[in-house]
This record gives C-alpha cells, structure tokens and sequence, in this order.
C-alpha cells in the first residue's frame, strides 16, 4: 500500500489529540507488517470502504487509555469498563471521520465502517499480498500504534 | 471535565457550555460510581436525558443565533454539526428506553457525549471564537 494514505490520519490525529487530550503525538516508527495484527491492550478497529478499501486498527496500551480517559473526563479509572472503550471508540471514529474528509478533499471518497473494539490481541490474517503499515506514534501519555491497510478498489 | 482552554470568548455561549460539561460531568462520575445502586443511576441517567434533549436545542439555537448576528460565513457546515449532535442524543434517549436503561448502553452513551461534547466544544465551537477575536482586533 502506498505510505501516503497514513499522511490523513497523522493530520487528524494530530488535531483530535491536541483538542481532545492536550497531546502533540510525534512519529517514532514506521515499519512493515505481515499481517494485521496488534498485541495492544486495547484495539479499535475501523473499516474503511469506497475509493481506498481496508482497515486501520487504533491500538493503545492500558496505561495510556485509562490516562487519555482522565484527561477527557477528569475520573480516574481502573480498568477499560464499557465507558472507557466507548470514549476510546469514539476518539478513534473521530480521528478517522477526519481522515476521511481529508482524504475527500484530495478527490478519494471514502466512508467509515463503525468501530469495533477489542481488549486484547487482535489479529486478522485476511491481507491478501500487500503488507500493512504500523506507525507508533509517540505522547507524553505513552506510545500508541496506528495500523493501516488500505488499497485502492479496482 | 470542563477546561479554560474550551472558552470561545462569548460569554453567554461559555457559560452554556460550562453548564452542559457540569450535567455530563456529574452524569458520568454517577454512572461509575460503584458506591451507588443501579436503579440510582437510572434515575441519574434519566434526569440527565431529559435535560440534555431539551437544553441540547435550546443551546444550539443561541449559538446559530450569535453566529447569524456576527455575520459568521460557515453557519451552514456548524448547523449541520449540531444537526448531527442532536440526532445522536435523540437517537440514545429513544434506544436507552427501548433497552430498559441497560448499564452496557448507558456507558457507551457516556463514553460517547463526552467525547462529541469535548470535539464539538473544543473544535467546532472556537472557529466563532477565532473569528470573533478577528472581528475584534479589525474594529
């Protein structure tokens, strides 16, 4: 896939951490996978379809969710409830709605599927021959993993 | 939940979304409070469905009526924003009745109006502080 597509979802993540939580993420990885799979504690997985078809999987450690959820909400957590997985969910939606009309301002029209929330491991093996993309990105909250598969429909 | 930097420069309009972080606030540390029984939740729950599907409207109305006054040139795209924002809220209201209040869905209805209130307060909301602090410096 090409590494251009993660350009949009740095951007809105950028401005929806800096909103959101006070945070400026700066790049620390760029690597190559073979499959899609994240061993984060806490993963939104996000669908995208129209011109770029694929996925991208939010993937954050347990540390860093709980921290993000305070800032917003002012409550200490103790664990990722209902109510933590949702918010994350949403910020993941948020960030990735950006994207999308990012992505619609450069003539690719696409829609979000979503998100699905998973505590644990995730791995989905269905990536066919094109290898995905894992940026970490890195805040003064902790370090989190964006993933990207996308491919443009044929 | 509410922080200075969320401050558009409008009084009125601050003192609006002060008031709507202060419900959904209290709205979210009843909710997880393991201190109280469910049916107390409920009825927190409730309290704070009935205020938001009413002070909703009545916010959004004073914020696009400021905003037709200031002469704001992207009122369409920040009415279709609050359009938006109130479908999700009557949307949760009618599920959370049709679901009995379930403690699932009451969370994820707090994990997500806290997080469109945070974006659409802090995002959306300061491009009229933007453009009022510019309308300001050029009289």
């Amino acid at each position: 896939m090409k590494a251009e597509y993660l350009n949009p979802f740095i951007e809105a993540t950028n401005r929806v951490f800096q909103t959101m939580l006070n945070l400026e993420p700066e790049k620390k990885e760029l690597k190559m996978e073979e499959d899609l799979i994240t061993s984060n504690d806490a993963n939104v997985v996000l669908g995208v379809t129209g011109d770029l078809q694929g996925t991208v999987i939010f993937g954050f450690p347990e540390e860093m969710t709980l921290k993000m959820v305070k800032e917003m909400s002012g409550m200490e957590m103790a664990e990722i409830n209902s109510f933590v997985s949702s918010a994350l969910g949403e910020v993941a939606n948020i960030i990735s709605g950006n994207a999308m009309t990012i992505l619609h301002d450069e003539n690719l029209s696409c829609d979000i599927v979503p998100p699905r929330i998973f505590i644990g491991e995730y791995k989905s093996f269905a990536v066919e021959e094109e290898q995905p993309l894992v940026l970490t990105l890195s805040t003064a909250m902790g370090e989190f993993d964006l993933n990207l598969f996308l491919k443009e429909k044929e | 939940m509410w922080k200075d930097r969320y401050k558009i420069g409008v009084e009125r309009i601050d003192e609006q979304h002060r008031e709507l972080f202060q419900r959904v606030e209290e709205f979210l540390k009843a909710t997880n409070d393991p201190q109280r029984t469910w049916e107390d939740k409920i009825e927190k729950v409730k309290e704070t469905m009935n205020f938001m599907g009413e002070y909703v409207h009545y916010h959004f109305d004073d914020e696009e009526k400021l905003q037709e006054e200031l002469g704001y040139p992207n009122i369409e795209d920040h009415k279709k924003a609050h359009e938006k924002f109130k479908k999700g809220i009557e949307e949760y209201i009618e599920k959370l009745e049709n679901e009995n209040y379930s403690e699932e869905l009451v969370q994820e209805f707090g994990g997500k109006i806290m997080t469109w209130l945070i974006m659409h307060v802090g995002d959306v909301d300061q491009k009229i502080g933007d453009y009022v602090t510019k309308e300001r410096e050029d009289c």
